[in-house]
């Protein structure tokens, strides 16, 4: 990649392994993101994409190797403090295939609760700023309703607004559509769309290839624990290089 | 029908009983909710020693029988320089069976809330202790609420037991009238309904509550 190249990238994984006893869900893992770049990240099933995705946030402790994000390095397995997670997880906001929404709390205060308990901000800026992303993510009616009321698709981009609202310099999603019904999920896509033409930086785990075709930048195929393409999306799926990633695209393409 | 005669003569004396039997009730409650609560927190801690102090609290306050528990708190604890008045020792108690049963329905109602929530804390940044205090108390309490109400009829039946510490309450009432009159089977019956006529209409409060508490999981908002 030319532009990981001129920048400082915005994350960084280097020799990032992670195991769970003896099985090895991924090994030696090195990736850079460059601001503003959207990569997306395909594979079968099993391949540990979601894992290494919440490895970059330390929802899952890396076995080994070192994550840098936003210029802030941590290493796993020497007594990572949680007050250095804490810090890498300001960064990098997270939206994941359930949701995770609040459901006793209404979509406003589900955008605004981590404003005021993290940021401080007073509840007046924080409801401020949770409208203005509503209104991005086409809400702004449903700010006074509980999250039950709302589709997946609506609950969706609520949970992308919650995430911006913490202002991260990248944004995370694991199968972001995985749960949707395909035409409730082109709501979501057109919001990450939008996203990503604004300059944010993601990391997003799918099977959407039409989206990774289209909008990401460049593209990573994982299977049986490695990464195994890295580069161009229209070349990787027109062209592969590895025979899996062949085997994988003719299943999900060739349908 | 000199039975109604006798049930109302003996009403009065019956009640004041009933209102005691409340109050030891309310008491047990508002002090062992609270250290129900924090056993139930404390008891998923990180730290081997605390949860293994809380684990060690509950099981030997649910393995003992609350007649057990009072008996020692009114007759044993003198000997070791505490004496307590049998009212006070009666509710102090109850409140230890309290917070030893409601620590694990309490602790049943946290660990239902789903682990997602959590995470979606953790990556906003959210503190461990603002994680407990802003999500998963208020839904847990929720969750565990009709099973608490389910309790406090339990351990307002389970006053009863303060008449073996000779606390006035209902049961004692109506005993020392049945001893003055030996009527027992009418003064017993008469304050059997009294518990009825508090606990009856308590249950179907939970059944409401169990409704309500889960509307803002369906559309009815």
């Amino acid at each position: 990649m030319d532009a990981s190249q001129r920048a400082q990238p915005m994350v960084s994984l280097r020799g990032v392994s992670k195991n769970y006893g003896e099985r090895t869900i991924f090994s030696d893992v090195n990736l850079d993101v460059s601001p503003g770049e959207v990569m997306a990240v395909i594979g079968p099933s099993g391949a540990g994409k979601s894992t290494l995705l919440r490895c970059i946030n330390f929802l899952e402790e890396p076995t080994s190797g070192q994550i840098t994000l936003g210029g802030r390095t941590i290493r796993a397995g020497e007594g990572v403090s949680g007050r250095d997670v804490q810090a890498l997880r300001r960064k990098a906001g997270m939206v994941f295939q359930h949701f995770n929404l609040f459901p006793h709390m209404s979509v406003l205060d589900n955008v605004s609760f981590a404003q005021m308990r993290v940021l401080k901000r007073s509840r007046e800026d924080a409801n401020k700023r949770s409208l203005a992303l509503l209104d991005r993510v086409g809400l702004a009616d449903f700010a006074g309703s509980y999250p039950a009321r709302c589709s997946g698709g609506q609950q969706q981009r609520i949970a992308i607004a919650r995430a911006l609202a913490m202002d991260p310099e990248v944004m995370l999603f694991d199968e972001p559509t995985s749960a949707l019904d395909p035409e409730v999920g082109l709501e979501v896509l057109a919001v990450m769309k939008e996203l990503a033409s604004d300059g944010m930086t993601m990391i997003i785990v799918t099977h959407e290839m039409g989206f990774a075709r289209d909008v990401s930048d460049t593209l990573v195929v994982m299977a049986d624990g490695k990464i195994i393409e890295h580069g161009d999306p229209r070349q990787i799926l027109s062209e592969p290089n590895h025979d899996r990633t062949r085997l994988f695209l003719r299943a999900v393409l060739g349908r | 029908m000199s039975f109604i005669t006798d049930w109302l003569d003996w009403f009065p004396t019956l009640f004041d009983g009933l209102l005691l039997s409340l109050q030891i009730t309310g008491l047990s409650l508002l002090l062992g909710l609270p250290v129900g609560l924090l056993l139930a927190v404390f008891a998923s801690s990180r730290n081997a020693l605390v949860r293994g102090i809380c684990v060690g609290v509950v099981e030997i306050s649910r393995g003992a029988p609350a007649l057990v528990v009072l008996q020692l708190f009114y007759f044993g604890l003198p000997s070791t320089g505490i004496t307590l008045s049998s009212f006070t020792a009666g509710f102090a108690a109850l409140a230890l069976t309290t917070a030893a049963f409601t620590s694990e329905i309490l602790r049943a109602g946290l660990q239902a809330v789903p682990a997602g929530e959590i995470e979606a804390c953790q990556t906003l940044g959210v503190s461990r202790l603002d994680t407990l205090r802003f999500v998963v108390i208020p839904q847990g309490l929720r969750i565990a609420l009709p099973a608490l109400m389910g309790f406090a009829i339990l351990i307002f039946q389970a006053t009863s037991l303060c008449f073996t510490i000779a606390v006035p309450e209902l049961l004692s009432q109506a005993y020392s009238i049945g001893s003055s009159t030996f009527k027992y089977f009418s003064v017993l019956a008469l304050a059997g309904l009294l518990y009825a006529a508090v606990t009856i209409p308590a249950t179907w409060l939970v059944g409401v509550t169990e409704k309500r508490m889960s509307r803002h999981l369906t559309l009815a908002h």
